[in-house]
């Protein structure tokens, strides 16, 4: 009898860690009911959004479940939902019994993130990539690259201490556009322009915009909707962060 | 031109392969995140070179990208977002979005409704580059793996 309640809850745990790590609601669905196919539960609904999973089993039956559960949007980790993607396929192929199952999804939540410091350089590496491919000479890509090191680093004490999501992307987009004023105020020969662009990159919505086009495309439409608003605040808050600090620099007399 | 070209794919390739590193995209995919990007520019750029309009440059090359993360995806079985939402990077309009801006701060309005419009059709570029590029049936793709095999 409770294993219709385990069977379930190992479902909707495997959904919840692939939604929150940025899959698609389309095969978070489609995972969520193919486990339960795999183990033979029958009756069974899933409905997910992309901030939450309503799962139900065996309904007509005295050992009924169903099962709510509130998905933050979160940031995106794409070996996660590649590991999560591999389990599910393991289970369906009945290569994994539940307790096996359970300690997969356990190894996988809580497998380690990169250290620190590759983030950091990898989110320069591509500022200064970025700068270059819209036109920046090299050294207009070097100062890119040392803006995005330090917008990591701001981007990671943020997260620390749990910067609410839209004010870390004013502050970071104010930051980025300060400093890169900066060199040329000082007199080297660059411009500014490309600089921010490469280094407001690592902070656009890419994500959360091809995410929606691919929940549209699987006519999940809520879901979809749910991304595009993201997506387009996102950008709304890197374009005011952006606009406040040219407009201060310009009001102050910088010329542009 | 095409040294320029070659070395911006490279660029691309790099940045592109950052960011999926930043993703925490699995170690053994990095290159061909990477790989996904860097074709996606190349095609964008060569386009634009070639003077077509953004809208249609921009559409080929997600189209094309598209297609790229979906082929990896059968061959390596890792889910598509792998190598599409690394990829889709250099031809998301991040500089239209900083113009837009930059414009409107500075008062120069036929400017702005330029970079606005360009902004916007970029993104609707990659709505139907990815669109199309999804239509594929995948059993297409799935014998492409298949002749891929033996």
């Amino acid at each position: 009898m409770n294993e219709t309640r385990d069977i379930l809850t190992l479902a909707v745990e495997i959904g919840d860690a692939m939604l929150q790590n940025g899959g698609e609601i389309y095969r978070v669905e489609d995972t969520v009911m193919k486990i339960m196919a795999a183990y033979q539960l029958e009756d069974y609904d899933v409905y997910v959004l992309s901030n939450g999973i309503f799962a139900s089993a065996n309904e007509g039956k005295e050992d009924a479940c169903s099962m709510i559960r509130h998905v933050p949007l979160g940031s995106v980790n794409l070996l996660k939902i590649s590991k999560l993607n591999q389990l599910a396929r393991d289970i369906c192929a009945k290569k994994c019994t539940i307790p096996e199952a359970w300690e997969c999804l356990d190894a996988v939540i809580h497998h380690k993130k990169d250290p620190l410091w590759i983030r950091v350089l990898c989110t320069g590496i591509g500022s200064g990539g970025f700068a270059i491919l819209f036109g920046a000479n090299v050294l207009e890509g070097i100062i890119a690259l040392g803006i995005g090191l330090l917008l990591q680093l701001l981007m990671l004490w943020f997260e620390k201490h749990e910067v609410g999501r839209f004010a870390n992307l004013l502050i970071c987009s104010i930051f980025v556009t300060a400093l890169s004023l900066l060199p040329m105020s000082m007199g080297l020969p660059v411009s500014q322009d490309k600089i921010v662009i490469g280094c407001i990159m690592p902070l656009v919505p890419g994500i959360a915009f091809t995410t929606s086009i691919r929940d549209f495309y699987n006519s999940d439409y809520l879901s979809g909707l749910i991304h595009l608003l993201d997506a387009l605040l996102t950008a709304l808050f890197i374009s005011v962060g952006v606009g406040l600090t040219i407009y201060i620099y310009q009001s102050m007399g910088g010329v542009l | 031109m095409v040294g320029t070209i070659l070395l911006h794919f490279g660029i691309a390739l790099i940045a592109t392969l950052a960011f999926a590193i930043l993703f925490q995209a699995p170690k053994s995919e990095w290159m061909l995140c990477g790989l996904t990007g860097g074709v996606g520019w190349v095609v964008y750029e060569s386009l634009q070179l070639q003077g077509w309009h953004l809208m249609l440059s921009t559409i080929v090359a997600a189209l094309i990208l598209t297609i790229l993360s979906r082929i990896f995806a059968v061959l390596r079985k890792h889910p598509v977002t792998v190598y599409l939402l690394s990829g889709i990077f250099p031809l998301v309009p991040g500089a239209g979005i900083y113009y837009t801006v930059f414009y409107m701060i500075s008062g120069n309005m036929d400017m702005f409704s330029v970079k606005g419009r360009e902004t916007i059709e970029t993104a609707g570029a990659i709505v139907i580059g990815i669109i199309l590029a999804m239509g594929l049936p995948q059993v297409w793709l799935n014998y492409l793996a298949k002749k891929e095999k033996k």
